[in-house]
């Protein structure tokens, strides 16, 4: 084994042997698929009951507004009151209402009009949703009856159209948004991973700079074998902790899934939770079912038949090394240039500012995958690792030049920074008690 | 002696940093088998050289010459280094980054384990090989790092202030050690500010100040070339007598009343005056009973040549001055 490989050895074993790595490692995926399962519990609990006042001005809108199960709506001339002032005194003491609905007696004659909810524990957005999606079929059925129209005649006006979106030249039906989601997790993952790991490159060389370690070594092995070394040790406990995390994870959700919460992974229980934006007008309460079923098989489509997984992940592993390499050598040369950890910021915040950028295009990229913004990003290095996978995510015709131009970019560049860190790192770790500058920092590449 | 290839030689070396030089044309030769003491105040370019032998830098100009060949990658696993500034991995074992450095030096993983334990064993720390070094004291730290220095058994071994944070004890252990490392056959660069220690076991010094080198030579050579015509004369007698026995040539560098009828003094002849002539003028005032010339410490060279340096060096800039005026 060649010194490079002792050292890189050393990087890992030490790391891995750790008692945080072990805790990270296990609890991760617990922590993740706890959040998502906790998210979907709570999701699907049952909210309250609301007890609902209604002044109504227009006095033609409350006696057509529908109950439902969880929202009672009283008319506040049930309860003796007039007028707004009063509702608000009545709804401060009351014990009993939860809400007092304002309705204007304007609210009826435009086309944009507003109400007032007024509350004593702020309602979530889906109970104002609600009320607003109430009052609103009060007010359709209000001008339907003026307009002489009956509510069958309604119906069948009312439409809903769903566009399927088909790539011409694969004749392949997909869902670009929710593809392009599936490529920001993988994304988000790098980004997350370069971050995570890139601050241990920083960390680990800080720590032999200011142990005095790093002058014994380098007079065994070559700055750069040592710094080469750190980076790519770091590297393969990134990946292992990254390939644990998957498996565990897979692991846990397919036994919570078959075992724990039967039910609860089902897609018609997922989807089920948006049912209370669905009621929309109230005339035609269609059962929404069969829609949720339609979006379960349409994530079943997306998961198993259109994403690419095989090339995803080759992709994925390219990127992370790369991006990881980019970034890592340049945490690395940061290390060296300062003498202890508090001296870090200036240095950092140039290095991950285009990786927060990168992280921002990647997020917009979910809504808009073929903006010009994401085109450019996807092939600056700086930037590409983590934006390029949403693109490949929404198929890859057409994409394979790019692919190539990014990945080599991308190769191109990280042998250049890991060049100039290396020179950068050379000089710095034998620079004890000062913090250097970029124009130091700047001579020391032209050091012989 | 004079015609066995010195073990290492450093030619004409120069290196520069960022427009100011740190070591300017210096040249040394170390004999095999032999400690060389490396000396110069703080700042003088010491360092500099050491990190140039050690390949952490390389020079700008000039050759380092390690057993007649020329300085290569290969020869790391030859050379041993002790750096002023030295540490160890705070929360790796103390056994397995010992063994690690070994085996950076090229030393199979098996047989490094096997050298370590007996060195271990001779500094009385072999109980200690699990521990990290968060829970050593600072000794034992310095005892570890000293044993990494050497387990590869390099030919060329270069110490920089090695027995800085040792208690007199283990000074003479390592001392010790050094001069043992010496007859089995190692060669020594010893760079330290404690001038005792370079008397007591350096055959060789240079002495390096402001990039330059000043000085070099064996140790008796180096002391003979900075002795004065300065001698301690005991006698029976009185002070007065000795010192108006002989007018002009000589003064009095400090007398001392040793007892009734009996003193000493340290006289320095000037303008050329002979010992022999100096002993007759005396001879008749009172009775000699020991003459021993004045050997300089090295503490004491040191700062003389140091100081001249700097004073000759005024000089130069004072003409120059004049010059400009």
């Amino acid at each position: 084994m060649g010194k490079i490989g002792l050292i890189i050895k050393r990087e890992y074993t030490t790391r891995v042997k750790k008692k945080s790595f072990l805790l990270m490692t296990i609890l991760g995926p617990i922590l993740m698929v706890g959040f998502l399962v906790g998210a979907i519990w709570l999701g699907q609990q049952e909210e309250k009951d609301l007890k609902i006042l209604v002044l109504d001005d227009t006095y033609v809108l409350s006696n057509t507004l529908l109950q439902s199960e969880k929202y009672h709506l009283t008319s506040s001339q049930d309860e003796g009151i007039e007028n707004i002032d009063a509702g608000k005194t009545f709804l401060k003491e009351s014990e009993q209402y939860d809400i007092f609905l304002y309705l204007p007696g304007n609210i009826v004659s435009g086309n944009a009009s507003v109400g007032k909810l007024f509350y004593k524990d702020a309602p979530s957005s889906n109970v104002q949703r609600h009320l607003e999606n109430i009052v609103d079929g009060s007010i359709e059925r209000l001008r339907l009856k003026e307009l002489n129209i009956s509510n069958e005649d309604y119906a069948r006006l009312k439409n809903k159209v769903q566009l399927h979106t088909i790539d011409v030249i694969s004749n392949e039906e997909k869902n670009v948004g929710m593809r392009a989601g599936v490529g920001f997790i993988f994304g988000l993952m790098i980004y997350l991973f370069i971050f995570m790991y890139g601050i241990q490159v920083m960390k680990g060389v800080i720590e032999e700079k200011s142990n005095r370690i790093v002058e014994v070594i380098v007079s065994s092995v070559k700055p750069f074998e040592l710094m080469m070394g750190k980076i790519i040790g770091i590297m393969f406990v990134g990946l292992t902790q990254f390939i644990i995390w998957v498996m565990l994870s897979l692991a846990l959700t397919t036994t919570l899934s078959l075992t724990v919460f039967p039910d609860l992974m089902n897609p018609e229980n997922v989807a089920q939770t948006t049912q209370v934006e669905q009621v929309a007008v109230g005339v035609t309460v269609e059962p929404v079912n069969s829609e949720a079923k339609e979006v379960g098989k349409e994530f079943q489509d997306l998961i198993f038949n259109q994403i690419p997984w095989g090339l995803m992940i080759g992709l994925f592993i390219f990127y992370f090394i790369g991006g990881y390499l980019l970034y890592g050598s340049l945490m690395a040369a940061v290390g060296a240039a300062v003498d202890s950890e508090t001296d870090t910021q200036q240095f950092i915040l140039p290095i991950t500012a285009p990786l927060i950028f990168g992280y921002i295009v990647a997020a917009m990229a979910i809504d808009n995958p073929n903006s010009v913004a994401v085109e450019w990003c996807s092939q600056i290095p700086f930037t590409s690792p983590i934006v390029m996978l949403v693109r490949v995510s929404m198929g890859t015709e057409g994409l394979s030049w790019a692919i190539v131009l990014s990945m080599s970019l991308l190769i191109a560049t990280f042998i250049g920074t890991t060049w100039v860190a290396g020179r950068v790192y050379r000089t710095g770790i034998l620079m004890y008690g000062k913090k250097a500058s970029y124009k130091e920092m700047f001579r020391w590449l032209r050091h012989k | 002696m004079t015609n066995e290839t010195p073990i290492f030689e450093a030619k004409n070396i120069v290196k520069e940093y960022s427009g100011h030089r740190a070591l300017d044309n210096v040249s040394i030769k170390v004999p095999k088998q032999s400690i060389f003491g490396l000396l110069g105040p703080n700042g003088a370019g010491k360092t500099s050289l050491i990190r140039i032998i050690n390949q952490i830098t390389a020079p700008d100009s000039g050759e380092i010459l390690i057993d007649g060949k020329p300085l290569q990658r290969g020869h790391v696993s030859q050379i041993g280094y002790l750096p002023e500034e030295r540490g160890l991995y705070k929360k790796m074992k103390i056994g397995e980054q010992a063994v690690y450095l070994a085996q950076l030096k090229g030393m199979p993983k098996k047989q490094a384990k096997q050298e370590l334990m007996l060195w271990f064993k001779k500094f009385e720390i072999d109980t200690w090989w699990n521990k990290t070094v968060d829970e050593l004291s600072k000794g034992m730290a310095q005892k570890i790092q000293f044993i990494t220095t050497v387990v590869h058994r390099p030919q060329l071994l270069i110490l920089d202030e090695p027995f800085s944070g040792f208690d007199p004890i283990n000074t003479n252990l390592v001392k010790s050690e050094i001069l043992k490392l010496r007859d089995e056959g190692a060669t020594i660069i010893l760079s330290t500010h404690n001038m005792g220690s370079v008397e007591e076991i350096c055959d060789n010094i240079a002495l390096i100040n402001n990039s330059k080198k000043i000085l070099d030579g064996k140790v008796n050579d180096v002391k003979q070339q900075f002795s004065e015509e300065k001698y301690i004369i005991e006698f029976k007698g009185t002070g007065v007598a000795f010192a108006n026995a002989i007018w002009g040539g000589w003064e009095m560098v400090n007398n001392e009343q040793l007892g009734e009828n009996h003193a000493s003094a340290t006289i320095k002849l000037t303008g050329g005056t002979k010992l022999n002539d100096f002993l007759k003028g005396i001879i008749n005032a009172v009775e000699i009973q020991s003459v021993n010339k004045v050997i300089p410490s090295m503490n004491e060279i040191f700062i003389r040549a140091v100081e001249n340096e700097s004073t000759s060096k005024e000089e130069v800039t004072n003409e120059n001055t004049n010059q400009d005026g």
